[in-house]
């Protein structure tokens, strides 16, 4: 124990490595904010830095930049309605309206606090329960991530708004863009018209670019005349009977959190959506509707993504598998510096597992002091008029899009998508399904194709095996409640007042 | 988000483009693999689309049925339309963006960034010359180093010699150090 606290507090008592996650933390911040330029970019562009370096140098500026960045992308989702990362598209759908309304430091300030507490939480969990928690990752069969996969899309139901139908519709959109390309498992063109350009799909970042800021951008062109909100700067720490009313939600979303960041294939941005769409279930009587500025819908996502941290760290220390794909870039610098991450890391190596955990703890404990700083320079980007901001969040959206793969044809998809989604929003569609199903097109598909090869195409085996396994039964029954609960089929109490 | 929204000009006419497409992405997987085996190819597109084209018809009966009630005119609409969802500044700012996004790769990042962001600027704010080209200079300065000097994003070069100018410069540090 002694042992282990020794190798937790390396990077605390080194100046020098103090500064590097220090400095690590606050480039995240800064790089997660700003769209497309992600922190799987930021992380692979360092390691090729540190591949001199010594292990410890460079374990701590990444770590410093992951944390950093999972919370970074909050900024610009909250500001302009341009989630900086993927991690960030929930923390759009309540803190831009609070930032409409004025409230954007507070915003920040929130979601400064809830990503701490949630980080935290990841951690904790990482320290005290990771070889179960890997364990129990590891018992996951294909169709258990189908049914995940399927969870998720259910969330389609409170991110619909106005109409189930037209949120069907839109979900439904967003998994074909998602399954645009060659097919993963067998190489078949699918939706590609025999365009080469679209083997690779469409790019993430240039649908989730184009449906939130272009859209926005184009929108708000509508209220060139309208006088920008002043923002209110006063209040940005948030009290501490605030944090104690978010507590019991925050502790449930950091659970959502750790379970999806350590399962493989899911990460933060899946995290987010369902950490949200969980505070739309538990959360009866929010102080403003969800969508129009419930602070619950910040501090639901924020927290469960950067407990997500925490989680995607389990799986690659325990067992080597990467939890996402910066940790994915991590296990392959931990094996330049001749470390080898899994089973056998814990037991030779175990100053590497505490040095990590000490690491996180300390880019938390960065993460909340940049976090609440700069905050009133960030929200006078939101005060500034909007015949300036708007031109300026389209030339950002563009210079997002252009550099996940450096092509034009990537501007011009987030451009396309940009105007139907300015007609979505107009006509009563929300973006929000469109990207939930490009997200977890992917884990859905695969997943019940494998599951159902490895029934031999067999409908009757694969429910049998689906209800005699607890886990997939479990996360059936979750199915069924959820979409029960979504039709008329469900009797709607209402509250006494 | 969830109060009643009011029904906008031209949204009878979205719903069935939107159900269209749906229609034609529906075929389209169809032709991936057909009926071929559960874990086909096109098995789970076809199933998306499904539900897209299910979808779409409940939004298009839904829209059909407030129009038999409302009875809007054709020529209303399309004068509502042209008014309320694209009014001329949304039209003019879209080609603006329409010709950086044509312009990007021929003329390069930075001339076509600066024309649109000066233009779009100039256009929308409708402040003095020396504002807007001030501001733009200003934003496209800053945008250029965090993205190309300090990250290393290769943004398109067109007709500047980036690569050359910055050779040159930094011959010229690394000959004033010396």
């Amino acid at each position: 124990m002694e042992q282990a606290f020794a190798y937790f507090t390396i990077a605390w008592l080194d100046p020098s490595l103090l500064l590097l996650v220090a400095a690590g933390t606050f480039a995240g911040i800064y790089i997660g904010a700003i769209p497309g330029l992600s922190v799987t970019m930021a992380v692979s562009i360092l390691i090729s830095f540190t591949f001199s370096w010594e292990v410890n140098d460079a374990l701590c500026l990444m770590v410093g930049i992951f944390m950093g960045g999972v919370y970074g992308g909050s900024r610009t989702a909250i500001l302009l309605n341009i989630p900086g990362a993927p991690s960030a598209i929930a923390t759009a759908l309540d803190g831009y309206p609070l930032a409409q309304k004025g409230e954007a430091g507070q915003a920040i300030g929130i979601a400064t606090v809830m990503s701490v507490i949630g980080g935290f939480l990841g951690i904790l969990v990482l320290a005290i329960a990771a070889p179960v928690v890997s364990d129990f990752a590891l018992t996951f069969q294909p169709r258990d991530y189908m049914l995940l996969g399927v969870l998720g899309i259910l969330l389609v139901g409170s991110l619909s708004g106005e109409s189930l139908a037209k949120g069907v519709m839109a979900g439904a959109l967003g998994m074909l863009i998602g399954a645009v390309g060659l097919d993963p498992l067998t190489a078949q063109e699918r939706f590609t018209f025999g365009i080469v350009e679209l083997w690779n799909g469409i790019s993430f970042i240039a649908v989730m670019i184009g449906l939130f800021g272009v859209s926005e951008a184009l929108a708000q062109l509508h209220h060139l005349d309208k006088a920008a909100v002043r923002q209110q700067v006063s209040k940005i720490v948030p009290s501490f009977s605030a944090i104690r009313k978010y507590l019991p939600l925050s502790l449930q979303t950091s659970g959502i959190g750790v379970i999806i960041g350590a399962l493989p294939g899911t990460g933060g941005d899946i995290a987010a959506l369902m950490a949200y769409d969980h505070a739309k279930r538990v959360v009866k009587d929010p102080e403003v509707p969800f969508g129009q500025g419930a602070k619950e819908g910040l501090v639901a996502p924020e927290t469960a993504n950067n407990a997500a941290v925490g989680g995607a760290f389990i799986p690659m220390l325990t067992l080597g598998i990467p939890g996402d794909a910066v940790t994915a870039i991590m296990i392959g610098a931990l094996y330049i510096h001749g470390l080898n991450p899994g089973p056998m890391l814990m037991i030779d190596r175990p100053e590497m597992f505490w040095f990590m955990v000490g690491n996180l703890t300390l880019a938390n404990v960065f993460l909340l002091i940049f976090g609440l700083t700069g905050i009133r320079l960030f929200t006078k980007i939101v005060e500034c008029p909007r015949g300036v901001l708007i031109p300026l969040i389209l030339l950002l959206s563009v210079v997002g899009a252009y550099a996940v793969n450096n092509s034009v044809s990537d501007v011009y998809w987030m451009l396309g998508f940009g105007v139907l989604g300015y007609f979505m929003k107009i006509y009563g569609y929300q973006v929000g399904p469109v990207i939930l199903g490009v997200i977890l097109s992917r884990l859905i598909d695969e997943n019940w194709r494998r599951a159902i090869i490895s029934e031999r195409e067999s409908l009757p085996d694969f429910f049998l095996n689906l209800i005699a396994s607890p886990l997939s039964a479990v996360l059936l029954l979750a199915v069924v409640l959820i979409f029960v609960s979504q039709t008329p089929l469900w009797p709607r109490r209402r509250s006494p007042r | 988000m969830d109060q009643k929204r009011q029904r906008q000009p031209g949204e009878r006419g979205f719903g069935i483009m939107m159900l269209g497409l749906g229609l034609f992405l529906a075929w389209q997987a169809y032709g991936i693999a057909g009926f071929e085996a559960l874990s086909s190819p096109g098995a789970f597109p076809m199933a998306a689309a499904a539900a897209m084209v299910i979808a779409g018809a409940v939004v298009v009966v839904g829209d059909w049925r407030a129009a038999l009630r409302d009875r809007p005119r054709l020529a209303e609409t399309a004068r509502a339309f042209t008014a309320e969802i694209t009014p001329s500044v949304v039209v003019i700012f879209a080609g603006f963006v329409i010709g950086y996004a044509a312009l990007l790769d021929t003329l390069g990042f930075l001339p076509s960034s600066f024309l649109f962001l000066f233009a779009a600027i100039h256009f929308l704010h409708r402040g003095p010359v020396v504002l807007s080209f001030g501001v733009t200079l200003l934003a496209l300065t800053v945008i250029y180093a965090v993205f190309r000097l300090v990250f290393q994003v290769i943004l398109p070069e067109g007709i500047v010699p980036e690569r050359e100018i910055m050779a040159w410069l930094g011959g010229l540090v690394s000959g004033g150090a010396q």
